[in-house]
């Protein structure tokens, strides 16, 4: 397709039913001027989503898409790309799609280093089902499910990345357009499963985690020096608990995506019109 | 009736049983005899009975018999678990030297053969089986040189002098009876042919119609007793530009299989039971987003845990109606080894034409038993691929609405819709588990709802017109005595007919390949006075639908032992049932 791709190409006709203010339509917006700065097209992308508000993107944004079940949205995008290693696949989820139904996906997905980007639209509260606890949700945060706070502490998805031998973590602020945009990028570019979990505030359930506070406590880190290759120091800032960091926290340069690993090259929708040339060899290997 | 013997080893799991009784069975094929093997074991990696069972004969067999001829019996239990099945002509080959002491019944013959301790002097205590098998051929009269040429194909890979080492055992296990014993008495001898056959279980049959029908993707999570399906791919499929991945769940792998056939892939999963139960989440949106793939079921003894390494036919109303909500899907099952390896490339044939789940079960007994079939029973040329109505660049514009948009869920006549690739041009869309669209947007609208429904219902009607939902017929086509039966219990079927009719019943077997769609039986079973349906489950789930389909009461014969039905016994049964009223 053409190269003069403008990211309102990734854009459908649909208008989102998220809330008026929902942090989704500005990581949204990241996701599609990213891939269009990355150099894709609609007819060469696919857009895995899972269930909840995060899941509904599929229909705002134009590509291919699948809008898959609760939590399964990473093994249709692994499968998407061992099919098509040609084909830019982004996933995205949100906090209960991805740490709690899909926890088990998001550490095999991670180790497994597959070449796509996974966008998880974090914010803290199960929004669509109108406001329980989610897997990131604060010990105290009362909810309708949880009137004295869930009494446990949240899942540290980034930790759980890191544990699982992510080869690039990182966190973003949907409300801070440009470094989104950019972080979610830099997600697309490297080689192998990009992870990028987006606080992406709910303003109707969630009146803590707000575009206020990460406002206010929003650390950058570029504005550290923070070395994203630098192993130990992506450890400290992600087992950091009293803060909320934004950036690229950590990235193997030496990344070998799954594909490269397990020689998986060819575009697998090609297949010939019969029974392959040589395949009277499969049986006779049971001479 | 096949003049045939019948032959076993058995011993702890880990004794290397199973590799042992394959090299036997390799042999007799070479030698041009038909084999047909069946497996006891344990849901367990060391320890406890296992055996494997071969029946052969220079004629076709298609089933197990309560018969053992000669029995390489590694342990007491091999002995005591067979006692039905030895007879006064049986040979039992051990190994007198060991701790055990053998018993065994005074009208068969015991061949005490020190199996360890000619092993050793052939370089290894680790080839005392293959001193047995020497031994076999010796009490069979059957040439050593065959056995020679299946050790080569076996140990080719580690070295000639591995060869050589095994060739001697097997031979100073022959010598050792010959110089022993004189068993003419027993009156055993394996006549060979120039015929050339292949020997193959039922996943192998399966995993290669999938590279035959062009599957390059296969998703799967390790389950007893589909998993031979996901080894066969391993390590074949990347011949053909494939790729096999080992999920982390069963949940993951269907969803997996999703992606690639969404991507454009042919692509496939396997599981059993339980795994099937988890991939019921996914199975819907496969439905509704109309996306083509193959999920095969190889059934085990359920439910829950059941019994992983046993037999039964139990899933058929899981794959008939598993999943929340009304999905269209076709089911089939194969009714034999070179039918698995069939009715596979038609599964991915049908999910492609018709954007749908198919699901493909087969049952334990199947995926484990190998059989022998001339070459020609897989012939590569015969296998025809549709793709059905995949779009290209060119074909897309017809498809989109007046903005430009790719109707990817477009309402037509045969229910049908195009199906547009990743980079196709102009074809990107999307699919979703909500009810949709034809753009394949989510909508609630009561009119649009009811069409895509009924788009959906109307592609079975479209196959159900276009396909041949036929079935096998043997027997009598004239008999008043029908017996209707599904998946694995034709080959037992096929030989039972042969008991019938020496005592002079006449039977007409219809074996049914397909459930959903099913061939109209309605015509055959008003012509039939007596209508019994065979399958292995306790409550009759086919033989359900048959009553449904004519709204007739019909006799059943269900096993639910975990063993497959055996010839003799199907026999006896069927004589039974016909003496017996239909139940009301």
């Amino acid at each position: 397709m053409s190269s003069d791709v403008r990211f309102t190409d990734f854009k459908s006709d649909k208008q989102p039913t998220w809330c008026p203010g929902c942090g989704d339509f500005g990581t949204m917006n990241g996701m599609m001027k990213a891939l269009a700065e990355t150099g894709n097209d609609p007819d060469n992308t696919f857009v895995v989503a899972g269930i909840g508000c995060s899941g509904k993107i599929g229909t705002y944004m134009h590509s291919y898409a699948l809008h898959g079940v609760h939590g399964r949205a990473l093994p249709v995008g692994t499968g998407v790309k061992m099919a098509r290693p040609d084909i830019e696949v982004m996933v995205a989820g949100g906090d209960g799609d991805g740490y709690s139904i899909g926890a088990g996906h998001f550490v095999h997905a991670v180790r497994r280093n597959v070449d796509m980007s996974y966008v998880v639209m974090d914010n803290r509260i199960y929004g669509l089902t109108k406001g329980q606890a989610s897997p990131t949700s604060r010990s105290d945060f009362e909810t309708s499910t949880t009137p004295e706070g869930p009494k446990q502490p949240p899942v540290n998805p980034l930790a759980l990345a890191l544990a699982s031998g992510a080869s690039f973590i990182a966190q973003s602020f949907a409300s801070d357009a440009l470094r989104h945009q950019e972080i979610v990028q830099k997600a697309i570019e490297h080689d192998g499963f990009g992870f990028v979990n987006v606080f992406s505030p709910c303003v109707t359930f969630n009146d803590v985690d707000t575009y206020d506070y990460f406002r206010d406590n929003l650390v950058d880190l570029q504005d550290e020096g923070h070395d994203p290759n630098d192993y130990e120091a992506a450890k400290e800032v992600i087992l950091d608990s009293d803060k909320e960091y934004q950036g690229v926290m950590y990235q193997d340069e030496n990344s070998v995506p799954y594909h490269e690993k397990h020689g998986v090259t060819e575009d697998m929708s090609d297949i010939p019109d019969g029974a392959p040339e040589d395949a009277m060899d499969l049986v006779r290997e049971f001479y | 009736m096949a003049e045939d013997l019948n032959w076993a080893v058995g011993g702890e799991a880990g004794d290397g049983i199973d590799s042992t009784g394959k090299i036997f069975a390799q042999a007799l094929a070479r030698a041009g005899r038909h084999v047909f093997t069946s497996k006891d074991f344990a849901s367990r990696i060391r320890g406890g009975y296992t055996a494997y069972k071969i029946r052969t004969s220079v004629e076709e067999v298609q089933s197990v018999v309560d018969r053992l001829d000669i029995l390489v019996a590694l342990t007491q239990r091999t002995i005591d678990e067979n006692l039905d099945e030895l007879h006064d002509g049986s040979a039992i080959i051990y190994d007198g030297e060991r701790s055990w002491e053998a018993e065994i019944p005074d009208e068969m013959t015991a061949v005490d053969v020190p199996l360890k301790s000619l092993a050793e002097d052939a370089g290894g205590a680790i080839m005392r089986n293959i001193v047995a098998l020497g031994a076999a051929c010796e009490i069979t009269g059957f040439d050593v040189e065959y056995l020679d040429e299946a050790l080569e194909k076996r140990f080719g890979g580690k070295g000639s002098q591995i060869v050589e080492n095994n060739k001697e055992a097997a031979r100073l296990g022959q010598e050792y009876v010959a110089e022993n014993y004189d068993l003419e008495h027993l009156g055993y001898s394996v006549e060979t042919t120039d015929n050339d056959y292949v020997l193959l279980n039922g996943n192998e049959a399966i995993g290669m119609g999938a590279i035959a029908a062009g599957c390059r993707f296969y998703a799967g999570y390790p389950i007893t007793p589909a998993t031979s399906i996901m080894e066969y791919l391993t390590g074949r499929i990347e011949d053909y530009g494939g790729h096999v991945v080992q999920a982390e769940d069963e949940l993951s792998a269907i969803n997996m299989a999703l992606g690639g056939a969404r991507a454009g892939a042919r692509a496939m999963t396997a599981t059993s039971g339980a795994g099937i139960d988890l991939m019921t989440e996914t199975f819907g949106l496969v439905a509704t987003s109309e996306t083509p793939l193959v999920i095969a079921d190889v059934q085990r003894s359920g439910p829950s845990t059941g019994m992983p390494t046993k037999q039964e036919q139990g899933d058929l109303n899981m794959a008939l109606y598993g999943g929340h909500g009304e999905v269209p899907r076709f089911v089939i099952t194969p009714t034999s080894i070179t039918e698995c390896f069939w009715k596979t490339v038609e599964a991915f044939n049908l999910a492609e034409k018709y954007q749908t789940p198919v699901f493909l079960v087969s049952d334990l007994a199947m995926s484990v038993t190998e059989q022998t079939f001339p070459p020609e029973a897989f012939d590569m040329d015969d296998v025809e691929i549709d793709r059905g109505k995949l779009v290209d660049d060119d074909e897309v514009d017809e498809w989109l609405d007046a903005q430009g948009h790719f109707r990817a869920h477009a309402v037509t006549d045969d229910g049908v819709s195009p199906r547009a690739i990743p980079g196709t041009v102009d074809g990107a869309h999307m699919s979703t588990g909500l009810e949709h669209d034809e753009l394949g947007r989510r909508t609630e609208d009561q009119d649009e709802r009811v069409r895509q429904v009924d788009k959906r219902y109307r592609k079975v009607e479209t196959a159900q017109e276009e396909e041949d939902w036929d079935y096998r017929e043997f027997g009598d086509e004239d008999a008043d005595n029908l017996i209707i039966s599904w998946g694995s219990n034709e080959g037992a079927l096929v030989e039972a007919l042969d008991y019938l009719e020496e005592d002079g019943i006449d039977v007409r077997v219809i074996s049914v390949p397909y459930i959903f769609p099913r061939p109209d039986l309605s015509e055959e079973i008003e012509a039939a006075d007596d209508v019994i349906v065979v399958e292995c489950n306790a409550t009759g789930q086919f033989a359900d639908l048959i009553e449904h389909d004519v709204l007739t009461r019909v006799k059943r014969i269900n096993k639910y032992t975990g063993v497959r039905f055996k010839a003799d016994e199907l026999a006896e049964q069927i004589t039974e049932q016909l003496s017996a009223e239909v139940p009301a």
